[in-house]
């Protein structure tokens, strides 16, 4: 539905957006991963150039109405890597002409190993591109083999040293843990072969196993046993002190680097500010003066997408499209929420009670003491010298725990 | 008055052979419903009734059927609950009639508690039209089954009816044997009055309504009534017949079926059995048979939210006035704080009270398994009476604790004789005879303890013998036996509400199973919480739920954080219908845990 007939366009809520990040969903893929329950498609190649330039036309509707400053753009998929170089290049430029983009934005892009060449990379590099997050998941051509990838560890290698080739000096992997039948050696052995090709940052993520997804099948009907999640507790305390060593600050749950190399993008959501979703399926968040927002999500399937931004024939209110399926709006109380549980997610920064009284012009104890105090009291929670709120070793790994609380 | 033109019957059947069916097709033959308000189980108002296929309460209807040879026959149908814990109900029912129809699935053959309802009928020397249903199936054996109706009873098999009650084939020949076969009813108009309460239910405007069958004498809307065995005087508000809704009428002749708006507040004045006559000039002895509803099996219900515990008291008052045989009274757990001890007439009556209460009154309920009745002669000489494990006094005070026992009846086909006799003796039952039904069926009985026929019995004899098995039991009376409290501690508290009685010889391998059934159950806490099964002082096992270690969403999806919000919200959700014990949360199952103690891990 048109977003015009809902909503009247009336205060530039962008003037009160002072920066923002872009994600663009790419939602296409080869094949599936067996572990995979995003938004994704595969055989829809053909839509491919349509799709990338409607979403070089979702960017210019909502930059028509913004005066935003753009920070960081991340394309996140699926498998951004299969677009061509020039598409990719079609959607920076529209953000360029629409947004303020800082001159040190950084731009990030998922790669999977295998399906990227030099040329590409240098393509990539040219047009500004400066983060690449390589999805290596495993260093074991088993494991690799349960996930369904169409890539080799050597891919990975090669993808690596031609990124660095084409002038890459931000490079990430991402591995996953806790997968069936998988040990602690072989996991040292996936994250100590990560670590020999000399990552700036590292994702290590623990394997979730979703409903719907050929690897829950697998797992219910028996064929693999289900991930033994006090192993992965242990793969997860290991690696924490592996990458310690290896001079890498874990700043989030899930995610280490070595020092000024923390993915910008991604500190934008746990921060809980401002970033805009483009494309089929994305997801966005535009907090306005700091304290309340609207979450929103575009239409699910890329063909819906393309025909809906087609149509669109005016401006819809900051930061919507008329791709967009679903919005809502969250007040001062609800952005608190989500500010502390995203925020208790950064390992080091944790939730200072500055920056909430700052942000909110509320006491974070006042507001939140109760629950701190029981945290604090079952040790999952800690307040560090400086007054920080975060999670403490053990919360890191009971986090569900911690966050259910805010909610 | 004149009798002759009445026909009072029921029918029994057993669940799924097409009861409701063939009274839904009687009410259309008959005109009594139009077409326009036909739906299936007209006669089954609840909701649950119609969602479980099984009639619950009772009720009547009276049709009009001009039969071939010209007359018109006023027909009273008392349609009966379909299952073995309302038997008392169905037996007061039998008695406002002067026939029944024995529905029989040609597909299926008779089964146990058909077999049980139509004994019933036949001492109560009603006279009997066997039919067999289904027909229009492509399994029907309509011939083998009625022969096995004439070995069964001996009713001839060439004068056992064939129908669809689905397709409707046959069902007039049902209403020419009704009036045919079935007497009129007898009973002088002349006498006191004496109406047979075979059901009642409560109305908000009218009070109890009494469904009555008058045997003798004629009841009048302006007389003062008097329930004999209640004895309770009270002036109707009304009184009518079900036409298939109430209809008020001036008289109830004897031999009608009809009912009585008392005016009563609760069931528990107008009870199953009870005779009414006059106030005045009435009769002196009230029709044979009354008895006093009696819960055999206890729970405790609690709120799982402590505040809900008045909403659950006046929902139980509620279901209360409606049904005479539900009792409760309120019990305190230290586990479970407050709630009700609550008496059921068996686990089917425990079953709907307790989906009625989480439906119809939106609560959510946490019921421990449930338990029976034991009388524990204490060295005093005292008897006591418990309905809760906690309850057991210490064994140092106890002489000798008797528990109920049941005879049960089980039709099977004769290849799982074998799997129901390794049942019955787990379950400490006792074989009484075998009998061949015919070349392939076989009649078994048996007595057993009701603490054993609750737990899980009825589910492993279907699943041990295809479904093929049906069941039928009665109270047959106390016994003694070496029985002793098994106590489960959960992070070294004992929680009263996970007790149970066990036989000392089960206690050991009941423990063991208890303690590792509750280790799965339980979720891993923060902290690890030692789960142990004693008998008094002796722990007889014991296992650790080891602490909660991992509990993190890995991954915020291109900052799809709404789903995230989503899976804490319901990760939230799910704790609250914990119960906090101490520090331990546990859930609903774990106290349900003691149900499957036999099955295979």
């Amino acid at each position: 539905m048109p977003c015009q007939t809902t909503k009247p366009n009336h205060t530039p809520l962008s003037e009160r957006v002072p920066d923002t990040a872009c994600y663009f969903h790419i939602p296409f893929c080869r094949t599936r991963c067996s572990y995979c329950d995003f938004n994704t498609y595969t055989g829809q190649d053909s839509l491919i150039p349509h799709y990338m330039h409607a979403l070089a036309t979702e960017v210019r509707l909502v930059g028509v109405s913004a005066t935003v400053e753009v920070t960081t753009l991340f394309f996140g998929g699926g498998t951004p890597s299969l677009i061509p170089a020039n598409d990719l290049n079609v959607v920076l430029d529209s953000c360029r002409q629409s947004f303020e983009l800082a001159g040190d934005a950084e731009i990030s892009l998922e790669a999977n190993p295998g399906t990227i060449s030099r040329s590409y990379l240098y393509s990539l590099r040219q047009y500004g591109v400066n983060r690449l997050s390589i999805g290596m998941q495993s260093a074991h051509a088993r494991e690799l083999n349960l996930f369904e990838r169409t890539h080799q560890l050597g891919d990975v290698r090669l993808a690596v040293e031609a990124a660095r080739d084409a002038g890459f000096e931000n490079i990430s992997l991402d591995l996953i843990y806790g997968i069936p039948l998988q040990t602690l050696d072989d996991w040292r052995i996936s994250l100590d072969t990560a670590l020999d090709m000399r990552p700036d940052h590292l994702s290590l993520y623990a394997l979730g196993v979703e409903d719907g997804t050929p690897l829950h099948g697998w797992i219910a009907d028996g064929r693999f046993p289900s991930p033994d999640p006090d192993l992965a507790a242990d793969m997860y305390e290991w690696a924490s002190e592996r990458l310690a060593q290896a001079g890498f600050e874990q700043y989030e749950i899930s995610n280490w680097a070595r020092p000024d190399f923390a993915c910008q993008h991604n500190l934008r959501y746990w921060r809980n500010t401002s970033y805009l979703g483009f494309g089929a399926g994305a997801h966005g968040h535009a907090v306005f003066s700091g304290t309340s927002a609207v979450r929103y999500a575009n239409v699910l399937h890329p063909a819906d997408y393309i025909r809906r931004i087609q149509a669109q024939t005016g401006p819809c209110p900051f930061p919507l499209s008329d791709a967009v399926a679903w919005s809502e709006h969250l007040d001062g109380r609800q952005v608190m929420a989500d500010t502390m549980f995203m925020g208790l997610r950064l390992i080091r920064e944790g939730i200072s009670p500055g920056v909430f009284k700052a942000r909110f012009g509320d006491d974070l104890w006042q507001v939140y003491g109760a629950i701190l105090d029981r945290l604090i009291a079952a040790g999952l929670v800690e307040r560090t010298a400086d007054e920080r709120v975060r999670l403490t070793s053990r919360g890191r790994l009971l986090g569900n725990q911690v966050f259910a609380e805010f909610v | 008055m004149d009798t002759t033109s009445i026909r009072n019957f029921s029918i029994i059947a057993h669940i799924d052979h097409g009861k409701s069916t063939l009274a839904d097709r009687l009410l259309q033959i008959t005109g009594t419903i139009s077409e326009r308000d036909m739906q299936e189980q007209v006669l089954d108002d609840m909701e649950l009734e119609r969602e479980r296929g099984v009639t619950i309460k009772a009720s009547a209807v009276r049709m009009s059927y001009q039969a071939n040879d010209g007359q018109t026959y006023e027909m009273n149908l008392i349609d009966t609950p379909g299952h073995v814990d309302f038997s008392y109900e169905v037996s007061r029912a039998l008695q406002a009639c002067e026939g029944a129809i024995l529905v029989v699935d040609s597909t299926q053959g008779i089964e146990a508690q058909t077999l049980a309802n139509l004994y019933m009928a036949l001492e109560q020397d009603l006279e009997i039209i066997a039919v067999v249903n289904k027909i229009d199936l492509p399994a029907a054996r309509p011939d083998e089954i009625a022969q096995e109706i004439e070995d069964l009873i001996g009713i001839d098999a060439a004068d056992v009816i064939q129908v669809s009650a689905k397709t409707g084939e046959g069902v007039a020949q049902i209403l020419e044997a009704i009036v045919e076969k079935i007497p009129p009813p007898k009973g002088a108009s002349d006498t006191p009055a004496r109406a047979l309460i075979f059901d009642s239910h409560y109305d908000s405007y009218k009070g109890v309504i009494a469904y009555v069958r008058v045997m003798e004498g004629v009841i009048t809307k302006t007389d003062t009534l008097r329930l004999i065995a209640s004895n309770v005087v009270t002036t109707p508000v009304e009184i009518g017949i079900f036409n298939p809704h109430m209809t008020p009428v001036d008289r109830l002749n004897a031999g009608e079926v009809g009912y009585v708006a008392t005016g009563l507040k609760t069931v528990r004045e107008c009870r199953v059995g009870d005779t009414i006559t006059l106030g005045v000039d009435g009769a002196a002895h009230a029709l044979p048979g009354y008895k006093q509803a009696k819960p055999m099996v206890f729970a405790g219900f609690y709120p799982t939210d402590n505040d809900a515990y008045i909403d659950l008291r006046d929902a139980l008052e509620k279901l209360q006035l409606n049904d005479a045989a539900l009792v409760y009274e309120p019990e305190t757990s230290q586990a479970l704080n407050f709630g009700f001890r609550v008496g059921f007439l068996g686990l089917f009556h425990m079953e709907i009270i307790q989906e009625r209460l989480e439906r119809e009154y939106d609560l959510d309920i946490l019921a421990t398994a449930p338990s029976v009745e034991y009388q524990v002669v204490l060295r005093s000489g005292d008897i006591l009476t418990i309905h809760s494990p906690a309850e057991l006094p210490d064994p140092s005070v106890v002489d000798e604790i008797r528990e109920p026992w049941m005879a049960i009846e089980i039709f099977t086909p004769e290849e799982f004789i074998g799997p129901i006799m390794d049942l019955v003796t787990k379950k400490r039952g006792v074989y009484f005879s075998m009998e061949y039904l015919d070349s392939k069926r076989v009649q078994l009985k048996y007595t057993i303890p009701l603490a054993e026929l609750i737990v899980d019995f009825y589910d492993r004899l279907k699943s041990g013998t295809r479904g093929y098995a049906s069941l039928d039991y009665h109270f047959d009376g106390f016994q003694v036996d070496r029985l002793v409290k098994l106590d489960v501690l959960v992070n070294k508290q004992p929680v009263d509400a996970l007790a149970m009685i066990v036989h000392e010889d089960d206690a050991y391998h009941k423990g063991q199973r208890l303690v590792s059934r509750l280790k799965r159950l339980i979720p891993r806490q923060l902290y690890e919480v030692p789960i142990q099964a004693a008998v008094g002082k002796h722990v007889i096992s014991r296992a650790n739920v080891k602490a909660l270690r991992k509990d993190v969403l890995a991954k915020c999806y291109g900052g799809d954080v709404t789903r995230k919000k989503k899976l804490l919200e319901k990760q939230k959700k799910g704790k609250k219908r914990l119960k906090m014990i101490g520090n331990v949360e546990v859930p609903q199952e774990a106290f349900m845990a003691v149900l499957r103690l036999d099955d295979d891990d």
